[in-house]
């Protein structure tokens, strides 16, 4: 079911400016890559080339043993890609409960819509005490939840969540991030999550990759890359911010 | 007295019909960010699918809806693939919104002018779909045929409406309306979708043409002034607002109404014109739109 | 092609030269009515339609209000000379431009706050009034379905061939001196700024130039050139029909911009050519007129969005490149 994804040589940008560039990227199946990094240096861009939304311009882009790379996003969404999209891209005028159902909206999933929507009720239970409620009235945080609701909603071989903690309070991320930790044991999928810093995620990141002007500078372990001196500094000022 | 009873009536059955051939507009503008000028001749299809099936030969009228519906899907599903979707790749390099104006507006042209060219310039007598009239308060009588088309607008809308609130695909159309990438993301087959919401949008409106076929003859130019009507309809109830696209269709049933007991019918469009243009500069995202969409 | 004038060479400014001196000798040669016609009419739909061009291709407003701008100024030229008999017809017909100009800055100002869909709707609907007040006629000023009452015109006690030629000439006249002022604007500052805004609008406000008055300015001239036009129709044909302003002659006018390539100098020439020598062929099928229109409407802006211009200029940029990659293989490499 789960899938190791593999990205190689990737390059990807919009009409003609180049964002992504020669990024590879490894994630075994069930692992979790958090991916860190600047603003508009790509990490954004790299997820939506992996699910489909925009097109690589060159690279490929394996899941499991099937190429991915150039397919619509409908067939990778099909295939078991799971997007949590930057923003939450919640349906503002429909209700929580109808974004949590479109998000098992895939053929295979559709039938047994209801008894998953009672599951991630019972997993996320502020979501459900919204339900009723039309998503551009939510707080940030409460559509996060509900983002994370959606994307439990179907089977996830890869799931690929960018910037959870993007505009929250420190209540509400911590919130957020304790919904990922369930996701991830849930569904076991391999998680590619995207953050801009360092806090929070010493409890999910199986390994941290490090993203710069469009491809991977470093790699390593949670536990290594927070000690480094070097790379603390330049993105979170001092060793005492880290949270494990 | 009889005044206001006319103006209700005849308000009501024009706000009917405005609402079946609009919501077509509205539903297309809402998920494919498109203004659909071809709509007028889907309407003017739908008049000769009725002359051909009721004058020709003898059809059982709810076939002939149903005919209609049809024919009016599939020309529609075509009209999509041949004007809007090559374009969709390019939505960088043009004006997405100005160029499908065009050549959705190209494709009346042609449809005008194929019809021209198969059914000759002359008006086409349509029957109506149930004869005879009811009286309903003194001197105003309403015929069964405008009756029964405000019936069957109503029902229509209606159906669409539980179409969109319930249904897989209703919700896929919602969801295409309101965030385009996270449908996407969500597995909604897009190039599926579109040419189908054409197809379905088109539908609605020939059903429309099959009545308005009875009240105003089958010709090229028939789908014209309809095309016009529903773009006033579309704007004053807000772009892309299916609520307020119906609100608008009965105010411009009423207004009409109104204005043909009152002032006459000379004056009813140039007024509506009128009214659009203070409206788009007063106010262009009409009453339920959204302001994001209309101002820079 | 043409452009810059700095970017035109002698060879061009004399071949530009000789064919307007052909274009010029023309009807002392050819004499035959029918025909002399259908072309002088097609002259004036030229400057109709070069003044549409310009706002709708260089400035990049979809402006569909063009033609009943076109015939406001028929109307404003007609009444002067049905009613103001001292005014020679050249004046009444650059007074009706004027009010063209002036109709078409007040349209601008509302239009101008708008995009997109909205500027269309908004000038569509415009024109729609126009027409319809026209055709109802309520004080017996435009002559209703009728159309406009018999005027005396530039030229009114000519023979036919006499009266051809002149408005012939008048007309080239016109189409030469728009066509330069056009190229010219095209790379002054106005022309600049406003494809500019057409391109980028946030960058340009950014940079100084303001967006609104720049293009009220393009409305205006623009405005200006269309209500001349019609002055013009009025004057040649005698007589100005609401069904002028109509749907039909829309979708015709569009159509020749795009074929000819929207935006560009010698679009709306080509453009007008190509059409009305299709018009022409299929004069007794109407039918068959609209519909090829409208299906070559519907192709060329899909595959060939520049139009007959962005045609020539791609296939001569390549040509030239390989012509380049060519002589380069010939000469001899140095170390």
């Amino acid at each position: 079911m789960t899938a190791a994804l593999d990205v190689r040589g990737l390059v990807a940008g919009y009409d003609r400016t180049v964002v992504v560039r020669d990024l590879s990227l490894s994630v075994g199946a069930g692992k979790t890559a958090v991916v860190i990094g600047p603003n508009g240096h790509g990490k954004t861009t790299m997820l939506l080339a992996i699910s489909g939304l925009i097109k690589p311009m060159s690279g490929t882009i394996t899941l499991g043993d099937e190429r991915i790379d150039g397919s619509s996003a409908e067939s990778i969404a099909r295939s078991g890609v799971v997007h949590i999209m930057q923003g939450d891209g919640l349906f503002a005028d429909m209700t929580v409960e109808e974004n949590l159902l479109m998000g098992a909206f895939v053929a295979s999933s559709w039938r047994g819509r209801r008894e998953t929507l009672r599951r991630v009720y019972a997993e996320l239970p502020v979501v459900e005490s919204k339900r009723d409620q039309k998503a551009r009235t939510l707080s940030g945080g409460e559509r996060r939840l509900v983002g994370l609701g959606r994307g439990m909603m179907r089977p996830a071989r890869v799931m690929l969540i960018d910037e959870p903690s993007l505009g929250l309070a420190p209540v509400a991320i911590e919130a957020v991030y304790a919904a990922i930790a369930k996701l991830r044991a849930e569904s076991g999928a391999t998680v590619v999550l995207v953050e801009e810093n360092f806090t929070h995620i010493g409890g999910v990141a199986d390994v941290v990759h490090i993203l710069e002007t469009g491809s991977i500078v470093r790699s390593g372990s949670f536990n290594e890359l927070s000690n480094d001196r070097t790379v603390v500094e330049t993105y979170l000022g001092s060793i005492t911010d880290v949270t494990t | 007295m009889t005044d206001i009873v006319a103006i209700i009536v005849n308000g009501l059955v024009y706000g009917s019909i405005y609402g079946l051939v609009a919501i077509g507009m509205t539903l297309i503008y809402g998920t494919l960010r498109i203004l659909d000028m071809s709509q007028g001749s889907m309407v003017m299809i739908g008049g000769y699918v009725g002359w051909w099936a009721l004058a020709t030969h003898g059809v059982n009228p709810l076939l002939a809806l149903v005919l209609a519906f049809i024919v009016t899907f599939v020309v529609g599903t075509l009209t999509e693939l041949v004007s809007v979707q090559p374009l969709i790749g390019r939505r960088g390099e043009v004006d997405f919104e100005m160029v499908t104006f065009i050549t959705t507006f190209a494709v009346g042209i042609l449809l005008t002018n194929v019809a021209l060219q198969h059914f000759g310039p002359f008006q086409k007598n349509v029957p109506p779909i149930v004869s005879g009239n009811l009286d309903v308060y003194h001197g105003v009588s309403i015929s069964y045929h405008e009756l029964t088309m405000a019936g069957v607008s109503v029902l229509l809308m209606g159906a669409l409406g539980l179409f969109l609130a319930r249904t897989r695909w209703g919700f896929a159309v919602r969801a295409v309306a309101q965030d385009l990438d996270a449908a996407r993301s969500l597995g909604v087959p897009v190039s599926r979708l579109y040419p189908a919401t054409m197809g379905l949008a088109s539908a609605l409106a020939g059903v429309g043409g099959v009545f308005l076929g009875a009240l105003y003859f089958a010709s090229p130019t028939a789908g014209d002034l309809p095309l016009l009507q529903a773009l006033i309809v579309v704007v004053l109830g807000g772009l892309g607002s299916l609520t307020g696209t119906l609100y608008a269709a009965y105010l411009v049933g009423l207004m009409q109404a109104f204005c043909e007991v009152k002032i006459g019918t000379t004056w009813t469009l140039p007024i509506l014109y009128t009214a659009i243009l203070i409206i788009l500069v007063i106010r262009p995202y009409g009453l339920k739109g959204s302001p994001s969409e209309a101002r820079l | 092609m043409t452009g810059t004038f700095s970017g035109l060479s002698t060879t061009r400014w004399m071949m530009l030269g000789c064919a307007i001196v052909l274009v010029a000798l023309f009807p002392l040669v050819y004499t035959d009515p029918y025909y002399m016609t259908i072309i002088v009419t097609a002259e004036v739909v030229l400057i109709l339609n070069i003044s549409w061009n310009f706002v709708l291709g260089m400035a990049g407003v979809w402006n569909f209000g063009q033609l009943a701008i076109y015939a406001l100024g028929a109307y404003g030229a007609g009444w002067l000379m049905l009613h103001q008999t001292w005014m020679p017809a050249m004046i009444a017909i650059l007074c009706g431009g004027l009010f063209s100009a002036v109709i078409s800055v007040l349209l601008a100002f509302p239009t101008l706050r708008l995009f997109g869909i909205y500027t269309s709707l908004l000038t569509f609907s415009f024109a729609q009034v126009v027409q319809y007040v026209a055709l109802n006629d309520p004080r017996g000023l435009t002559g209703g379905s009728y159309g406009y009452p018999t005027v005396p015109g530039l030229f009114p006690n000519m023979s036919q061939t006499s009266y051809l030629r002149a408005y012939y000439w008048v007309f080239a006249a016109v189409i030469v001196a728009s066509c330069l002022v056009v190229a010219w604007l095209r790379q002054s500052h106005l022309g600049i700024a406003l494809r500019s805004i057409r391109d980028s609008p946030g960058y340009t406000a950014a940079r100084g130039v303001n967006p609104r008055m720049t293009r009220v300015i393009a409305f205006g001239l623009s405005g200006f050139l269309a209500g001349v036009a019609g002055g013009f129709y009025l004057s040649f044909e005698q007589s100005f029909t609401t069904s002028q302003m109509g749907l039909t002659p829309m979708s015709i006018d569009v159509t020749m911009l795009v074929i000819g390539g929207l935006g560009t100098v010698m679009g709306p020439l080509i453009g007008t050519a190509i059409v009305t020598v299709i018009q022409t062929i299929l004069i007794d099928y109407p039918g068959w007129q609209l519909t090829i229109l409208g299906a070559t409407l519907l192709v060329i802006v899909i595959f060939v969005p520049g139009g007959v211009v962005g045609l020539i200029s791609r296939t001569s940029k390549r040509v030239g490149a390989w012509v380049e990659e060519d002589s380069e293989a010939v000469e001899p490499a140095e170390t």
